[in-house]
């Protein structure tokens, strides 16, 4: 899998999608790519948040600590993107990530993604447009919640 | 210094000079016989002159003189020779004209070493006599001293002066002579012709020192503007960060660019006044035959003069002007010279330094420093005259461990520096047991007591070094070397006046930190390391750092033992995929295209980095595998994805030197190559384009950069060409490059990747902290820790300690206090880099030290005095020393801290 296979994937991400190609471009050759084995950590709840993954291949769980253990919450497949809330609050991960099977990844470092969105508006417009319709959606969806 | 150079000069070489000017002297009878001999030969032997009216033989090798004509002509004959026919004597003439010439060129030989020889050994004396200058700044001057004004003056300045020593006064004694022998031989054939060459050069003599006065002034001048230059360049670099936080960058280009103006300005005035000179000197030379020509013509005309003697006195003319000319030279040179003396001798002058140290009395030690520490009516007054200690009188018993503690104002800091030695600037008296501190000689500060400030000093070289800085008061022993260089170095270190001790003798002294040997040594500071908290920091740099065989043979050996080792157990970790080992037959993708085709580490310059790309041997080697425009065309397309994605980037922009291959300012240029290409259509790339387009790929690696310019047949090609390179380089004397080999240590890479024998992952995640993890585990199970520990010791902490962070240095300069077990020590803010609680820890750490040792330390305030057996407490001038220990035993530090609140209180109500 190449520089341009990851570009492919990074537009199938909601928050990248009105991104500039050459741009994608950019945020993918400054970003790592790792491979998880079946079982190892993204990262662990509470830890800090220094990056933001993209899924390539492969699935992870989201798995919240408790006080009674731990809870698979949700599952991440190809596309997903996963860290990026924290990098944006710079809040401690809220849950753990698990990668479900041999899993590749594009992780992209908090320093240069806040270094490309200052660099470039255009990026973070998408960024700011994506957080928007997320926090409409859950207004939507709290909205229903209470009218039930 | 003295005042004058040429006193300077005739103090210290006085023997020397005398010698040569006596060589000279007893050279010339042969230089003139030289001179005389071709005349006879040709004279004599060919033309047949000695042996007209049909002689057959005459005399060779007879020795007399003659007097001139007018003092009767008479010859005296001292030795009658031997009677020759004239091919013997032609022959005998040509060889004693043959020796003449070995005999000139010999003591010619020898002068010019002599000369070369003293001007050398003075230039020795000068510069370690002004360094010795610069160890006796006072603290005021040290001020206003600047560093690189002053190795300017050292290195540079008196470079010139060392050069003029050895003709100070050989030469002008010599000329001088040459001259006025000259003149005489005028003023024997005409009075007046003689007169008038006198009258010339009397003014040659007069008016171009005069002229010269201005040219002097321009000198004395330019050597500060140019020392000054030195010493802004020297404060930019040191302060360079500031320059790039502040955006100053224009503002010291134009401060710089302002000073060569002003440098260029006064450059060109010499050179137009220099040469204003010489045109006119060159003038009154040329005017003389004029008027020998007008003169002396009409002199003869009316038969004054016989035509004879005219031609005599101009012939002796023209000898006169070379010697005049360097006679003027040299007085040039002295002057200038004498001015560069002069200002380097400001530099140093009298009230910028303390008295000369009495070395043997400086040296001696008087032993431990116990006792208990008397001030008596102490004050100090800071430069503006506001009192910063006002008569304070204290008694306190030493051994003891003492915080000193000020109210706002630096009371505090000022005392521990006069306890450490470190100031003079006080009235009063401070006494530790029998010995005023101010009249302790500098081996007993130096052996009994130490002081650390808040400037970590430490110098370019390793860790170690710095360490053991103050254990190395004086050799111990003679170093090992050939007796006879030993002799020599003696010797012309007698001569120069420069210390006889040799900088390689041994001058550790292990027992002074309580070692026997270096090894012990080692341990001790490892120890110490440990104790403040660096062990971890030593243990990382002795895997960065580079394993000498020849200084650590038991870890070399056991080097690859550990690296099969490692291999096991990250086999049975199944972390076996995350480092990629190097393997002669197979590609590693886990490193640069540039490390698979050397496969080793580059020893030289010339193979590192771009560097490669350039050498011919590497690119013989990448034409003979037909790789040239394989890897031209990936660095084409390097470049071209380069200037796509990071176009729009600012220059500077910290992402262009994370992840770029190209900087900056280069992006255009590979655009334009790109562009020149693309029209060319189809051609290949030639020359510079070539050069600069094959250095991309070199450090590519596919799993990293991910830009798809691998596969499989070019890997292999890349494996194949890797034995061309190797065959290529090697057939250098030095391939400048140490190859891997799985059964030897690379003694050019650092012991981690010894360790590794190959590239961690870049794709796997956690890989570089997973795999740190497992080497420190094979470390700890082979025992290898403390050998890694003392290679750590060789990391280098750069200028200034600047390679290490502020803490790091910090700790260093502790441990360099500790190690040599000082009777006292003074902290004064040492610790302020390290963070609370890290702190805490080095407190607790230094009041622990042995029951012996007496400790003095600047507290921030009176909470922290907990574990100290008394405090100095400071308040508005006035002290008073609190002891802690006399409280209740098993009191609480609580009532402890309030017990010094009260009588600080009470002392500061006092004042008050």
């Amino acid at each position: 899998m190449t520089l341009e296979t990851e570009v492919q994937t990074l537009r199938q991400v909601p928050m990248f999608r009105d991104i500039d190609p050459a741009r994608l471009k950019l945020l993918a050759f400054t970003s790592e790519r790792v491979n998880f084995a079946e079982g190892q950590k993204f990262f662990s709840q509470g830890d800090p948040a220094d990056a933001a993954y993209v899924i390539l291949q492969g699935k992870a769980d989201v798995e919240l600590e408790s006080v009674g253990g731990t809870i698979k919450v949700a599952e991440l497949g190809q596309n997903a993107i996963v860290g990026e809330m924290g990098i944006l609050s710079d809040s401690p991960r809220s849950a753990t990530i698990v990668a479900a099977a041999p899993t590749s990844a594009l992780r992209i470092d908090k320093r240069v993604f806040l270094e490309l969105l200052t660099q470039f508006p255009q990026m973070s417009v998408a960024v700011m447009r994506e957080l928007a319709s997320r926090l409409e959606k859950m207004n939507a969806q709290l909205a229903r919640q209470t009218r039930n | 210094m003295d005042k004058s150079l040429f006193r300077y000069i005739w103090r210290h070489s006085k023997r020397d000079q005398l010698i040569i000017f006596a060589v000279v002297l007893s050279s010339l009878p042969f230089y003139f016989a030289s001179l005389d001999l071709p005349r006879r030969i040709v004279n004599e032997a060919i033309q047949g002159r000695a042996f007209a009216g049909g002689k057959q033989s005459a005399p060779f090798l007879e020795i007399g003189f003659g007097l001139p004509e007018w003092l009767g002509g008479a010859r005296f004959t001292l030795f009658e020779g031997f009677q020759v026919d004239r091919l013997t004597l032609l022959f005998g003439l040509s060889a004693l004209f043959l020796f003449f010439v070995l005999v000139n060129g010999g003591f010619k030989y020898w002068i010019n070493l002599a000369k070369g020889a003293l001007g050398e050994r003075m230039l020795r004396r000068m510069r370690f006599d002004l360094f010795a200058l610069v160890l006796r700044f006072t603290p005021e001057a040290l001020r206003s001293v600047k560093s690189s004004e002053t190795a300017t003056i050292i290195k540079d300045e008196v470079e010139p002066i060392g050069g003029f020593i050895g003709d100070a006064f050989v030469l002008p004694m010599f000329l001088g002579t040459q001259a006025l022998t000259a003149l005489i031989f005028i003023m024997v054939q005409s009075f007046w012709l003689g007169l008038v060459a006198a009258a010339v050069v009397s003014v040659q003599f007069t008016i171009i020192p005069r002229l010269r006065r201005e040219l002097l002034r321009l000198g004395k001048q330019r050597q500060i503007a140019s020392r000054r230059l030195a010493g802004r360049v020297g404060e930019i670099v040191d302060g360079i960060e500031a320059v790039h936080v502040h955006n100053a960058d224009k503002w010291e280009r134009a401060e710089i660019g302002s000073r060569l103006y002003e440098l260029f300005d006064i450059r060109f005035r010499i050179y137009k006044r220099k040469f204003m000179v010489k045109f006119l000197n060159n003038l009154l030379a040329q005017m003389t035959p004029f008027f020998f020509y007008a003169i002396g013509g009409y002199f003869a005309l009316r038969g004054q003069l016989d035509i004879g003697q005219l031609v005599a006195v101009i012939a002796a003319y023209r000898e006169l002007p070379p010697p005049l000319k360097e006679l003027i030279d040299w007085d040039q040179q002295r002057l200038d010279v004498q001015v560069k003396y002069d200002q380097v001798v400001q530099h140093f002058s009298p009230e910028r330094l303390l008295p000369p140290p009495d070395e043997k009395a400086a040296e001696r030690d008087k032993g431990r420093l116990a006792g208990p520490l008397v001030v008596k009516d102490l004050r100090v007054t800071d430069p503006h005259g506001s009192v910063i200690i006002d008569g304070v009188s204290l008694t306190c018993p030493l051994p003891e461990r003492i915080g000193i503690v000020a109210d706002a104002g630096p009371a505090a800091g000022v005392f521990a520096r006069i306890v450490g030695c470190r100031t003079l600037e006080y009235s009063g008296e401070v006494r530790i047991g029998e010995h005023n501190i101010a009249e302790l000689p500098r081996g007993t500060i130096g052996r009994h007591l130490a002081y650390a400030g808040v400037e970590p000093i430490l110098f370019p070289g390793s860790i170690r070094e710095n360490l053991v800085y103050g254990l190395r008061h004086r050799p111990l022993g003679e170093p090992e070397e050939d007796a006879a260089e030993m002799a020599r170095r003696l010797a012309e270190a007698k001569r120069t006046g420069n210390p006889l001790e040799s900088i390689n003798s041994t001058w550790i002294d292990c027992s002074l930190a309580g070692a026997t040997d270096e090894a012990e040594l080692d341990t001790i500071l490892i120890d110490l390391l440990e104790q403040v908290g660096m062990r971890d920091d030593i243990y990382r740099f002795g895997l960065s750092g580079m394993v000498d065989p020849q200084k650590h043979p038991e870890l070399a050996e056991r080097i690859i033992e550990a690296r099969t080792k490692l291999r096991d157990r990250l086999a049975s970790f199944g972390m076996a995929e995350l480092v990629e080992p190097f393997d002669r037959e197979r590609y590693n993708r886990q490193a640069t295209v540039g490390e698979n085709l050397l496969f080793g580490v580059p020893t030289s310059r010339a193979l590192m980095g771009r560097s490669l790309a350039e050498h011919a041997g590497f690119r013989d080697a990448l034409k003979s595998e037909n790789l040239t425009h394989d890897l031209a065309a990936m660095g084409a397309q390097i470049a071209e994805t380069m200037v796509e994605i990071f176009r729009g980037l600012p220059q500077g922009h910290p992402l262009f030197e994370q992840f770029s291959f190209v900087a900056a300012d280069e992006l255009p240029e590979f655009e334009a190559i790109i562009r020149r290409h693309a029209r060319r259509n189809g051609e290949s790339y030639k020359g510079q384009d070539l050069t600069r387009l094959l250095a991309l790929p070199l450090s590519y690696i596919e799993p990293r950069h991910r830009l798809g310019l691998l596969d499989e047949s070019l890997e292999t090609r890349l494996v194949k060409a890797r034995n061309a390179v190797h065959e290529r380089l090697r057939r250098d004397a030095d391939p400048g490059v140490e190859f891997y080999d799985a059964e030897e240590v690379c003694s050019a890479a650092p012991l981690k990747d010894n360790l590794l024998f190959g590239r961690v992952s870049h794709s796997a995640a956690n890989a570089q902290a997973r795999i740190t993890e497992a080497i420190t585990g094979v470390v700890d199970e082979l025992g290898l820790r403390p050998a890694i520990e003392r290679v750590g010791l060789s990391h280098q902490v750069g200028p200034a300690g600047r390679m290490l962070s502020a803490p790091q240095r910090a700790s260093v300069n502790l441990v360099r206090c500790l190690v040599k077990r000082p009777d006292i020590l003074v902290i004064d803010g040492a610790l302020a880099p390290f963070g609370e609680g890290h702190r805490r820890q080095l407190v607790s750490l230094l009041l622990g030290r042995s029951a012996e040792a007496s400790l003095f330390m600047v507290l921030p305030n009176e909470r922290e005095t907990a574990g100290f057996d008394a405090v100095v407490r400071f308040a508005i001038g006035k002290a008073e020393l609190i002891e802690l220990r006399s409280g209740e035993p098993g009191g609480s530090i609580q009532e402890e801290f309030q017990a010094v609140e009260a009588a600080g209180k009470r002392v500061a109500g006092a004042v008050a």
